[in-house]
């Protein structure tokens, strides 16, 4: 009967000691991939940031250095003076429409928001419903016509192309209507009993409890206005007017093709930069906004 | 609840939203529609007067232009291609990244990295790394630090991208940006799904001494069904719009040095026509619509069938 | 602050568009809430007590009939200008603003003359904290209080601004037994100490009872009685009124009225002088009854209750409505568990009759 016993428990021993080891190494294999795939989503930045510190001569070798023997920051240097670039310009152009638009676009999605989670009027579910199927239709399909209007409305080569065309988002409405729904109706009687008028209480109440969609709503506008690309280049490609990232694009290409690597490098570098403090500092806000939404800014 | 008399005022904070969606989106549904059926239809020319005749022309002349097949054709190869792999690599690193507890959130963070990017900018980056600089010898000077990589395991360097590659190779460098810009993407979703399944499912499993694998396929994968879904029909959605990517790589030529528009695709075929020719920029937004639909269509039937609650 | 309600009716139109069912709320309501007074409003849920808290907020408009505050005619005023303090159910508080914020907030929307400076406002809003006793959490989150804390808050929040009325829906509701009990006197302490017309809403017939100085009871939108608490449970003018007030509840049998007597099943229990030969609703207070071994009333005893002061007798009545039979006796008394049956004999005016077809009240003189 003992022996029984004891049989059994060398066995459930050594069972479990043969589940340690599986468990152990499904672990090691686990973080291998994980580091492997890292390394590799990773590689890319690093390598931007080492090829913009090379010199030329040391970024044609053969076999590549993965860190430069001399740190160069001439390429930096090129970047800002340039001036088929006019780097400043580019930066300019870029704030000042991203933080109009920016702006604006939060003004027109919060007060539609609150219109349709608050409000009560005629048509109102029929209205959002008709809004919603707007999201279906790919954006390609607008332009055509958006090139016609802005061009017979005489907008091209301005900032308000830039930043009108684009500043309601029926999908932030939506975003920020769920949000404003989940505040509980009882807050708004109460602050009508309290004297408030709707905006104040929208500014009061609404607004700071919805702060964090808010919030997520206004980095994925300016990222997408610093990432902008072909509405910009088919309207406002002329030097006062051009955004970053069509500038960018163009710039260390001489007539040949040939491509001046490090310097342009340099030049990715920096435009990536203010992308690289939004998500070291916002990334929490980004990827709540993003795992609600599912669109890239 | 309240009563509210003051229906005006509703109206009034959606006015600037609705004029400027009137003017930006509701016209240019019907106005896309009445381009693409007027034959041969130019800007310039309805300014000037000149009428057009009604009819499917458009959309003929879209099926039967030169670039068109060559637009489809890369299109939906590149679809068909990342939108797989990069759905099961995602899929891969969520678990992976659910199934850890040191360095979750570390890793996490790394993954999602590429999402915060400029398509265009980091694409150079990618060239860059794929790019070959010619020097006076019989080997470039430079082949490239993915090259670099490919000879360190003893293969043959590659011509990836510049003038002369050929096109595999230059889809094979599509795909590999393509899919490192959908993966956070992708990644962020399906690990927000992971973290919200139940945990009692998988300690029900235990003890009923489930295997791994089992466990994975039949309770794993089918809760995660929805997200799986969810990211399957918006990567399909994305990569039938593709195009900054194939400009942050081949430049707005589209194509190695040489090769022009040889990886144009359908949002570049439209983009093209606009300023010259409406009517056919007109019909093919209308088919990529069409063809998107459909291909939502399709995946939502599908998922209907094979997502599990 | 007197409340006068003149004909009040709400009639909501009908969710379902088809069948076209409209539903009267509350039904040609009209009474006069006296000046400083605490009033319970009371009824079953759906009896339309809640419609009409919100209609004299303002929250919602009346269908029909005015709504005075003294001799101000309100009832097209918006809540905003209207000066009610009203407390909800689930408090509201907003919660993103501390205690002080959130007893501050209804300070800073006076305008005009009422406007105040920084200073007046934190003494009002720290004397309305120190009246419900809070002013020690004047910086926590509401989601950093206690339920009890929260219903506080919420009460000052309401007081603060001197409202001409306050008014609350179901304020206990959301608090455990305990809680309960302290937070009626606490509200009966309130209002004595400030003098505001105040009132409730509440489905509980103890808590109303035991705090209001005048009760209105209502059913499916009509007003049923009103009355000091006392004299409702004294004098219920229907059934209803009668089965709603009352712990224990009243005991309801089946019985009719034969020459002056009030018969009982087979049983003549008592005189009831001048009313007609009909059948009718007997109700019985539990504490109308006298066990007495020649009393005319026979039960079946089931079990002998001793809770100290009183004891409770239950026993059954084939004529009953209710199941049981609850009657409250002094502890003094002394009754054999183990008799089958007890004997009662009833205090008359502990004894209502009701007409059958109407439930309404017959009275009968009482000697």
């Amino acid at each position: 009967m003992s022996d029984f016993k004891t049989m059994q428990a060398k066995d459930l021993q050594k069972a479990s000691a043969q589940q340690r080891v599986v468990k152990v190494g499904v672990q090691i294999v686990t973080y291998l991939f994980l580091f492997t795939m890292a390394l590799i989503v990773i590689f890319p930045f690093y390598w931007m940031i080492i090829s913009s510190l090379k010199e030329m001569g040391e970024y044609r070798q053969s076999i590549p250095t993965l860190f430069p023997k001399v740190l160069d920051f001439a390429n930096y240097a090129e970047v800002f003076t340039n001036e088929d670039l006019l780097l400043g310009q580019l930066f300019f152009n870029t704030l000042l429409v991203g933080v109009i638009s920016t702006a604006l676009s939060l003004v027109i999605t919060v007060i539609s928001a609150f219109a349709f989670a608050r409000l009560e009027f005629k048509g109102k579910n029929a209205l959002f419903a008709a809004l919603l199927a707007t999201m279906m239709i790919p954006g390609e399909l607008f332009t055509i016509t958006n090139y016609q209007t802005v061009s017979s409305f005489g907008w091209k080569e301005t900032y308000t192309v830039l930043i009108v065309p684009f500043l309601v988002s029926v999908f932030y409405i939506y975003l920020l209507r769920q949000n404003f729904m989940q505040i509980p109706n009882e807050l708004y009687l109460a602050a009508k009993v309290d004297g408030t008028s709707d905006i104040k209480y929208l500014w009061k109440v609404m607004i700071p409890l919805a702060l964090p969609t808010i919030i997520s709503i206004t980095i994925l506008k300016m990222m997408g206005s610093w990432n902008s690309y072909m509405w910009p280049r088919l309207v406002a490609n002329d030097d006062a007017h051009r955004l970053i990232t069509n500038g960018l694009r163009t710039a260390f290409t001489n007539a040949e093709g040939v491509t001046d690597i490090p310097v342009q490098m340099a030049a990715v570098a920096v435009v990536s930069f203010p992308l690289f403090l939004v998500f070291i500092f916002l990334r929490k806000y980004i990827m709540k906004g993003v795992s609600r939404s599912g669109i890239k800014g | 609840m309240v009563d509210s008399k003051h229906q005006w005022k509703a109206w009034l904070y959606l006015a600037p939203a609705i004029v400027l969606l009137l003017i930006f989106t509701v016209w240019p549904i019907f106005n896309t529609i009445r381009m693409s059926l007027l034959e041969g239809y130019t800007t310039m020319q309805d300014v000037a007067g000149v009428s057009f005749n009604f009819g499917i022309g458009n959309f003929k002349n879209v099926l039967e232009y030169h670039g068109f097949i060559t637009c489809l054709k890369n299109t939906i190869l590149l679809c068909v291609l990342t939108v797989p792999i990069s759905t099961f690599l995602a899929l891969l690193i969520a678990v992976a990244l659910n199934s850890i507890k040191p360095l979750q959130r570390f890793l996490q963070t790394v993954f999602f990295m590429p999402y915060v990017t400029n398509s265009i900018a980091i694409g150079m980056v990618f060239a860059a790394m794929f790019n070959m600089i010619i020097g006076g010898g019989a080997r470039p000077d430079s082949v490239g630090i993915v090259n670099n990589v490919l000879e360190a395991f003893g293969f043959e360097y590659i011509n990836w991208m510049n003038a002369g590659s050929e096109y595999w190779a230059n889809i094979v460098v599509m795909v590999v940006y393509i899919v490192w810009n959908a993966l956070p993407f992708k990644i962020l979703i399906l690990l927000g799904g992971l973290q919200s399944v139940n945990k009692q499912y998988y300690e029900a499993a235990r003890v009923d001494s489930t295997p791994r694998w089992r466990v994975f396929t039949k309770i794993t994968i089918p809760l995660l069904s929805p997200m799986l879904a969810y990211v399957i029909i918006t990567g399909f959605i994305g990569g039938f719009k593709e195009y900054s990517s194939i400009v942050g790589i081949f430049g707005e030529k589209m194509g190695p040095v040489g090769q022009q528009y040889s990886l144009d695709t359908m949002v570049g075929f439209i983009y093209r026509a606009i300023g010259n020719n409406e009517g056919r920029a007109s019909a093919a937004a209308l088919i990529l619509f069409g063809i998107i639909f459909i291909v939502t269509m399709i995946n939502l039937y599908v998922s209907k069938k094979k997502t599990h609650y | 602050m007197k409340v006068v309600l003149q004909n009040l009716t709400k009639i909501f139109p009908s969710r379902n568009k088809k069948s076209g069912e409209e539903v009267v709320a509350v039904n040609d309501f009209t009474f006069e809430i006296p000046d400083g007074k605490l009033i319970g409003l009371l009824g079953p849920s759906g009896c339309g007590k809640s419609t009409t808290l919100y209609m004299i907020s303002g929250l919602q408009k009346p269908t029909g009939g005015k709504i005075f505050f003294g001799d101000d005619d309100v009832t097209e005023l918006p809540t905003e200008s209207r000066g009610v303090g009203l407390v909800f159910q689930n408090y509201a508080l907003y919660p993103h603003m501390t205690v002080k914020q959130n007893i501050l907030f209804p300070l800073q929307n006076l305008k005009g003359a009422d406007k105040m400076s920084k200073a007046e406002m934190l003494k009002r809003a720290t004397e309305a904290a120190k009246l419900v006793q809070i002013d020690n959490l004047m910086e926590r989150k509401p989601s950093e209080l206690s339920g009890g804390q929260q219903q506080r808050v919420a009460i000052a929040r309401a007081l603060v601004k001197m409202p001409r009325v306050l008014l609350l829906d179901e304020p206990l509701s959301n608090l455990d037994a305990r809680l309960r009990l302290q937070t009626r006197e606490e509200i009966r302490r309130i209002q004595r100490e400030t003098g505001i017309t105040t009132i409730f809403v509440t489905h509980d017939q103890e808590e109303a009872m035991s705090i209001s100085d005048m009760i209105v009871v209502m059913k499916l939108g009509v007003l049923q009685q009103i009355g000091a608490p006392q004299e409702v449970y004294d004098d219920p003018h229907n059934l209803f009124v009668a089965k709603f007030l009352g712990t224990p509840p009243i005991n309801v049998f089946e019985g009719a009225v034969s020459g002056g007597k009030l018969i009982i099943g087979e049983q003549a229990v008592l005189d009831v002088p001048g009313v007609a030969d009909q059948d009718v609703y007997v109700g019985i207070r539990p504490e109308g009854f006298i066990p007495e071994e020649n009393g005319p009333m026979t039960c079946n005893l089931s079990s002998v209750e001793v809770m100290g002061r009183d004891s409770s007798l239950v026993t059954t009545h084939t004529a009953s409505l209710n199941p049981l039979v609850r009657s409250i006796i002094d502890s003094d008394i002394k009754v054999d568990p183990a008799a089958e049956t007890v004997n009662f004999s009833l205090k008359p005016h502990k004894v209502f009759i009701f007409n059958k077809e109407t439930e309404d009240r017959i009275y009968f003189e009482v000697n």
